[in-house]
This record gives C-alpha cells, structure tokens and sequence, in this order.
C-alpha cells in the first residue's frame, strides 16, 4: 500500500480528503472451470481519480476486461470475484444489494464495449437506447428521455441528430455507433466510465477522433475514465496513468510520461521495443519468445520468468511491488537491485 | 417495406400451384381408384367406364389437373360425388370454424410457449430452465387426441362443466361459442406449445448471449427490462421464421380434433371425403387447409422481417 | 469466459435423459417383441360374460366391451405401433438420405429442385397427407406404413443435405478427389458416416411421431382395422364408453404417451451424447 500512497503526490487530479472515484483494492476473480477453479485476475489493485484517464493494457487473455467487468458486476455467470474490494468514491461495491449495484449502473458508472454495432440493440432506435438511462434511473417519460438523447447526441458531435436520432444502429457508421454507445454512457454523467478497447473495431482516423471525444468528456465533464487498451499509442495520447497487465496480475504501473521514459519491468521494455508504427501488444508479442502461462499453471515465481531475457535466480521467487519513482512501480526483483 | 412483401406474395404463388400439384396426384396416385370407390368394389367395367366419362376421369391426368386447378380459380370446387351438392359453398361455410379453433390453439400455444420459452432461456442450464424443458417434453408426448378424451372425461363427464362438443357460431352467442371451442383449442394448442417453446427457448438462448445484453445490464436495466424490451423482440424474429415452418404440424390437429368435438369445420370435411371416398370434397377441404396453411406461413414470414429494421431497411434501399 | 458447468451436472443431465428414455423404450419394445409371453391373455379371446369390467386381480387394467383384456391388447398393439414405426422410418430414413446427400453432393439445379420440393412437403399439416394418401392407396396397416414413411422423407434429406455440405467443406473430401477416388466411394466412405449421427438422433425422435400418427391414423379409423388391437382404435373404441369405463380411454393412451415420451427423451440424450454441439438445436 505504500506504493498507492507514494502515487497519490504526484497524481495531479487527486482531491485532498476525498477517495479515489474508483478504487480495485487486491481484486482476484476466479473462473469456475471443470478441472477446477482458474485465477484469471490475481491481486489487481489500482485506481481511478475525478479527471483522469487511467489505461489498463495488456495482451488477450491477460484479464484486463475481466478487471472492468467485476467493477460494473458484468462479470460472466461462472466468474466471481474471490477477494478484494471494489469502491466507487470509497463506498464498498460488496456491502451493496444486486438492487442497489444495479442502480449504480447507467448511472454513476457507464460502460463503453469494443464492438459497438453488436453492443447497440438491432431492433431499436437509437434514441430510445440512449435515453433508457434515463427511463431506468429517473423513470424520465419515453419522450423527454429521447428528446435528451438528441441533444446527448450531438454533444458526441453527430451531425443531424434530430434525424440520426430517428434511426436504427446498423444505418449508423462503426465510429458513430461508438459515439453513440458514449451518448449512452453520459446520459446521466456519471462519475466513471469504463471503456473496453472502444477504438480497437474503428479504423485510424475515426479511433483519434473518439479519443478526442474521451478527453474532451475528461476536460468538460471532469469523469473519471478507465482504458482498457492492447494498443501502446493510445496510452500514449490519451491517458495519464497506466497499468501493465500481465497473466491476470500488474506487472508494473505510473504516470505515462515517466514510464514510458524508463520502463523498469523487462515485459514492459519488450512491449516498447517495437516499432513505433504497431505499437500494440498483440503485434509485439510475436517478437518475445514463449507464450502467456494459462491460469491454471501460473509460474509459482514471477509470471514473466519463462520468457525474460533477464531471468536470473531470484525470479523463481514471487517479486512484490518495488517503487523505482514516485508512483512508478514495478513487480521485479531487478527494481529492487536498482533501488538498494 | 413492400418490396419485401410484394416478393413474398410473388413467391407464394408457384408454392400454392406445386402444392394443388402435390395434392392432386396424392389423390390420383392409384388410377381408377376414384369410381371404385364412389361405385363400390363390385362396379362393372361398363359402369366404372360410364362414371369416369360422366366425371371426366379418362382423360389424361395433366388435362384433368389443369381443368381442375382451372375451374377452382374460378371458384369452382366441383360437385360432390356422394350427393351431388356444389362443394365449394360447404367448405367456404366450414372455413371460419376451422380457422377460429386453429387461432385459438395458436394462441394458447403461444400464451405458454413465449414466456416459459424465456424464462427457461433465461435460467439456462438451471433449475427453472430443467424443469420447464422437461415439462414441456411431457406435456408434447401427450397425443391431443387422448388430451382432448381426458378434457371430455374430467369437465364433461366428472365435473360437468362444459359440453362435450358441438358448435354455435361466434356472432350468435359468444360465450356459449367459447365455452364450446375451449376444450378442442386446449386441447390443439397446449401439445403444440411444447415445440415452440423449444425454438422460443433456443432463440433466446442466442438472444441472452449477445452484446446488446450486457449493455443493457450495464446501464442498470432490471431483469424485466432486459427480458421483455430488449431480448423478446430479437427472439421473435428467429422464433416466427423457424415456427412458420412447423405451423403445418400444428394445423394437422384440426382433422382429429374436429371429428372429437364434433365441430362441423374443415377437418371433419376431410373425413367425411375420406370416410365416402368422396374425391371433389377429400381435394378441396384439403386444398382449403393447405392454402391457409401456407398463407400463415407467408404471413408469420413476413411478420419476422418487420420487426427486424436491418431486413426492413435492407430491402428498401435496394 | 464460457466456462463449462461443473462435469457432475453434466454427465448426470445426459444420463438422466438417456435412461429416462431408455427405460420407456425397453418398455414398449419389450412388450412389441414378446408380447405372446408378456401378456396374461390373447388379445382376441372375448368373455362376455366379464365384459366391462374395472381393474381386478385378474384383468390388471380391466375388460373391454366384449369382455376382452384391456391389458393384453395395449401390449399387443405395441407390437402394431412398433412395426409401422419401424417401416415408415426406414422408408424415411433411406428415401430422405439418398435424396438429402444426392441433393448436398451433386448440388445445382438437381439440389434447387429437390429441396424446394422438400420444403413444400414439410410445410404440409404432416396427418393430412398421410391421410390422402390413405384415401388413395387403401386404409390399411401396410399403407399407413408406407404414407408415413414418406411424410419422413423431407425432414430426413433435409438433415442429410446440411450434414453433406458440412462433410463435403472439410478439406479431406477435396484430399480424396485428388487421389482418385470415385463419387460413389467418397459418398459410402467419407460422407455417409458423418451424416449418421444426426439421422439417428432423428430417427429416434421420427419414432414416436411415426408412433403418434399411427395412433391417429387409426384412431380415425383409417389404420389398423378391429379387431387387431391399436393403441389408436382401442382409443377410440374406449370413447364409447367413456362414462361405464374410463380405463379403456386412459390405458390406451397412456400406452401411447409412455412411447411418445420414451423415444423423444431418448432422441434428446443421444443428441446430447453423441454431439453436444447439436445440444440447441
């Protein structure tokens, strides 16, 4: 915990006295599997604070979209969060009802999936999906609800909304769908947002400009959002902090400028090694030999041990959390050797 | 929009001619069967010669086909061979009773089969979801013509509630029409709500599993919400296309389901054709059942590509 | 993220159904094939003088109008219901395969042709043309075999027509052309196997709609004719007399749903079994 105590000085949008607006505090979820159960996030903690946008990266199957979904209660029906305590604004998710989770949802947080078009319900118009917040969680008549989605809309920049409103998600364009699965999300402006990989079905022009978008809601809305990314140049333009995911644990995190500067854990440096064209993990792996070890055989050491080039003996133990900067740690004994 | 309805009118038409091809060889398939019959087994050659002239039955059978899907277009359902009477007028008075039972049956079929086919979908591999499935396996075993003897024993002969059959026409006495076609759609519709609740069930299976789903938890939907105004409509568009076809299934029921009750309607026409060997009213009852028929089938179709914009929009940018 | 349910619940679920199934058919097949032997009495032999008579000690399920054993004549008729199931779904079975895989193999305007055909008989009320064809070739047990048998042949070579196609997109199939072998040989060695599995679990379930629509054939008189004993007949015969004996409605019938039962929840194990990718369909 020094570790998260240290980050909070140099964490600029941190309000004294206040909690973090998200707070995951050593969350594991297991996966009931039938050769028993599998720990697919270990021991994840991080935060998110008013203003910030906090990227969570890391390779298919690392986790990071089963972190996001255990803070909305999204989480499949065999997945269930082992240990650890989730917060919105210091409040413990856990000591809630299902009814009252279910009312922070929409609401307070919003969540913005991958593949809009099959995020977006194919029967129904769009404005009645970007109101049904409102419907929901103020019981908004239909008609106001959806003359808000206009304006919701075109806060989102769609062109016409009055008449794009009016339509149906398929007439829409993949960047626009995504807009407005956003529009969906602020109906109500909620307090955090988690988005999973929103850019990664948009080709590269639209992805910049719902980027923009993101920091814009940041800048005007002062919302909390969280990144899940596979994609290194979208940390890079548009979040603060960071958290490298790795085998259902974070392997290293801090603020994006400094890490990217000097990366301490070896799994990181690989991941920057790459050519600054395909900065995306999926791509950079090929050139780390080895594969991810599947959750049932995690290494008892370090996760990343069997594919480091710079293993060595001490990686047969498990590494805890070493802090090479203020707020930047790294979970590798080779930080511990660089600090003492 | 209409384009989409104009082709499925264009292609009922060559369905429905195959179809009145279909039946009319079905009937014709033994050759001279037909005046052996009307006349009996022991018919002289001459007099078998002299009722097939008189019918026009030693003609060709492509020539017979033609006058006879000819005359019926005009409607013309011929005559009667048992009793001389025009047919066509017979089964246009039968027709309403006939499609009031199957309504009513598809509507109870419906009424069970939706909400249990979601809920089972909805608690997947669950409890709820076991025991309805296995419900309703049983409850499609029972023959509905063994149902429709077990209604008959309990509320008519047990309990004495309602008639054991007969008809009253729906404008003269309403209450007395439903209490009398109560037990035949029971009947009808509660064997065959167990085959639509399967597709209902496997559609919302699907339905359950997709994006939309979450994101309509995500934003906090309640499970009623969720179930009713995001998954059912999905559902229904593959639930109405794969049930459009088994609705044939559903409609053969009417046949023994009439003839139990003692329903004067198009399916006991067809026993009476059968039972007389009576050619003109055996084809048309059931060339009449085959056009509605296939007329449900063409409607449910095309109430399945309205409720999806992506079918409705497809077409009409074309 | 779709993680199997825990394997207990799931090798029980197949079981479950498997035996429930198992069991019912064992049942009516027993009773089919050695009916001489389980059967206290002949399903001919009428006492009238005990005739009417309720469940006793010795006429288990009662006596009919002439004094007949109610229960020797449901197992009798078992044997009638088993044999035209058996018939009508292999005239099913073998007319639908050779139609579906010749339609999936050769495709073209052959494959247009035949499966729209098939999908206008599947679209018919299936008892009506059974009941046509009745009319045309004659009410008896032999015709009711062969007129549902054909009711059969559209949903067979419609299954047989997608399991072919599924085959023929496998790159062996292509593999096998290349060395040489023949149509008929790819279609008997490549392409009949793998359409088995989903023929048989069909089979099963066109078992007892073959045993439904026997039942119903006769019922309406139009199958097994007295007095040769069917579940159908006895069924309607019992109507008669629903108020004096309601056993001779309910055994018959009973009989009918045991069967019905049986086979479909051993159709739906052995899908679950032998492919659990066709679990929802």
């Amino acid at each position: 915990m020094t570790a998260a105590l240290a980050a909070a000085d140099v964490r600029p949008h941190r309000l004294n006295h206040r909690p973090a607006t998200l707070s995951i505090d050593r969350v594991s979820v297991e996966i009931a599997m039938r050769r028993g159960k599998a720990r697919v996030v270990d021991d994840v903690t991080l935060e998110v604070w008013p203003s910030e946008i906090v990227g969570l990266i890391g390779e298919s199957g690392s986790g990071k979209t089963l972190t996001a979904l255990s803070v909305l209660g999204l989480l499949p029906r065999r997945a269930r969060i082992a240990s650890g305590q989730i917060r919105l604004n210091g409040d413990s998710l856990a000591d809630k009802s299902d009814a009252d989770r279910r009312r922070l949802r929409g609401d307070r947080m919003a969540f913005i999936p991958q593949d809009a078009l099959r995020a977006l319900n194919p029967v129904l118009r769009v404005d009645r999906q970007v109101g049904e917040p409102l419907k929901i969680h103020r019981g908004t008549a239909w008609s106001r609800a959806k003359a808000r989605a206009v304006d919701l809309l075109g806060s989102v920049h769609i062109a016409s909304p009055e008449q794009r409103a009016r339509e149906y998600p398929h007439q829409y364009s993949g960047g626009m769908q995504q807009r407005a699965m956003i529009a969906m999300g602020l109906a109500l402006d909620p307090e955090l947002l988690v988005a999973d990989e929103p850019t990664t079905a948009l080709d590269v022009t639209v992805q910049a400009q719902v980027l923009r978008l993101l920091r814009e809601i940041r800048d005007t809305h002062g919302t909390a959002i969280l990144l899940i990314t596979h994609d290194l140049g979208v940390v890079a333009t548009t979040c603060d902090w960071v958290y490298v995911m790795y085998a259902g644990a974070v392997l290293e995190s801090g603020p994006v400028a400094r890490l990217f500067r000097s990366p301490q854990h070896p799994y990181t440096q690989a991941l920057l090694r790459a050519t600054p064209t395909v900065r995306t993990v999926q791509a950079e792996l090929v050139s780390i030999p080895g594969q991810i070890p599947l959750p049932f055989d995690l290494p008892q050491g370090c996760r990343f041990a069997d594919r480091c080039p710079k293993r060595f003996a001490r990686c047969a133990e498990p590494p805890p959390l070493f802090e090479a900067a203020p707020g930047h740690v790294s979970r590798c004994w080779l930080a511990e050797a660089g600090h003492g | 929009m209409l384009r989409l309805i104009a082709w499925r009118l264009a292609a009922f038409v060559p369905t429905m001619i195959a179809a009145s091809m279909v039946l009319f060889l079905a009937v014709n398939v033994v050759p001279g069967s037909a005046a052996k019959a009307a006349l009996g087994i022991d018919a002289t050659a001459q007099a078998i010669a002299r009722f097939e002239h008189q019918h026009g039955l030693d003609r060709p059978l492509h020539v017979q086909y033609l006058d006879w899907l000819g005359r019926v277009v005009k409607g013309d359902f011929g005559v009667s061979f048992q009793n001389h009477v025009p047919v066509g007028p017979e089964v246009l008075s039968r027709l309403p009773i006939t499609l009031e039972l199957a309504a009513l049956a598809f509507l109870i079929a419906n009424l069970i089969a939706l909400p249990l086919g979601a809920i089972a979908a909805f608690y997947h591999q669950r409890k709820p979801d076991t025991i309805i499935t296995f419900g309703s396996t049983v409850l499609g075993a029972i023959p509905n013509f063994w149902l429709a003897t077990l209604l008959i024993l309990v509320f008519t002969l047990t309990l004495r509630w309602l008639p054991s059959g007969g008809f009253t026409p729906l404008f003269e006495d309403p209450a007395r029409n439903l209490l009398k076609m109560a037990m035949p759609a029971v009947s009808l519709g509660v064997v065959s709500s167990a085959l639509l609740l399967r597709i209902m069930r496997t559609a919302m299976i699907e339905v359950l599993s997709s994006d939309y789903i979450r994101t309509a938890f995500a934003k906090g939907a309640t499970r009623n919400v969720v179930l009713w105004r995001h998954a059912l409509r999905n559902a229904l568009i593959p639930f109405l296309t794969v049930g459009a076809v088994e609705f044939g299934f559903l409609f053969g029921g009417v046949v023994i389901i009439e003839d139990i009750f003692l329903l004067p309607g198009i399916g006991s026409l067809v026993l009476v054709g059968i039972i007389n060997r009576d050619y003109p009213v055996l084809l048309s009852s059931t060339l009449v059942i085959t056009f509605v028929v296939l007329t449900a089938n063409m409607l449910v179709d095309i109430a399945a590509s309205l409720i999806d914009p992506r079918q409705v929009h497809a077409k009409a940018a074309t | 993220m779709s993680a199997a349910a825990p394997s207990r619940h799931i090798t029980w679920s197949r079981w479950r159904l498997l035996a429930i199934g198992g069991a019912l058919v064992s049942l009516v097949l027993i009773a089919a094939a050695f009916a001489e032997f389980v059967a206290p009495f002949s399903p001919y032999d009428l006492d009238v003088a005990s005739m009417l008579q309720g469940p006793s000690a010795a006429h288990w399920l009662g006596t009919d109008e002439i004094g007949r054993d109610v229960l020797s004549r449901a197992i009798f008729a078992a044997r009638i219901s088993v044999e035209v199931a058996l018939v009508a779904v292999g005239v099913g079975l073998l007319g639908g395969t050779v139609i579906g895989i010749a339609a999936g193999y050769f495709g073209g305007l052959l494959d247009q042709a035949l499966m729209r055909f098939m999908e206008l008989l599947f679209s018919f009320p299936a008892i009506l043309l059974a009941i046509i064809l009745m009319a045309s070739l004659g009410t008896n047990i032999l015709n009711a075999m062969v007129a549902i048998g054909i009711i059969f042949i559209p949903g067979f070579s419609r299954l047989a027509r997608a399991a072919t196609n599924d085959v023929l997109r496998h790159q062996y199939i292509d593999a096998a052309r290349t060395i040489g072998m023949t149509d008929a040989r790819i279609l008997w060695r490549e392409v009949l196997p793998n359409v088995m599995t989903p023929l048989l679990v069909e089979a099963t379930v066109a078992f007892a709609y073959a045993v439904l629509l026997e039942s119903a054939l006769s019922f309406l008189g139009l199958g097994a004719q007295p007095p040769e004993p069917s579940w159908g007949n006895m069924l309607n015969t019992g109507r008669g007399f629903m108020a004096q004996a309601p056993w001779l409605s309910i055994v018959p019938g009973m009989a009918m749903f045991i069967a019905v039962l049986g086979f479909n929840l051993l159709g739906d194990g052995l899908r679950d079994a032998l492919d659990p990718h066709l679990r929802e369909t």
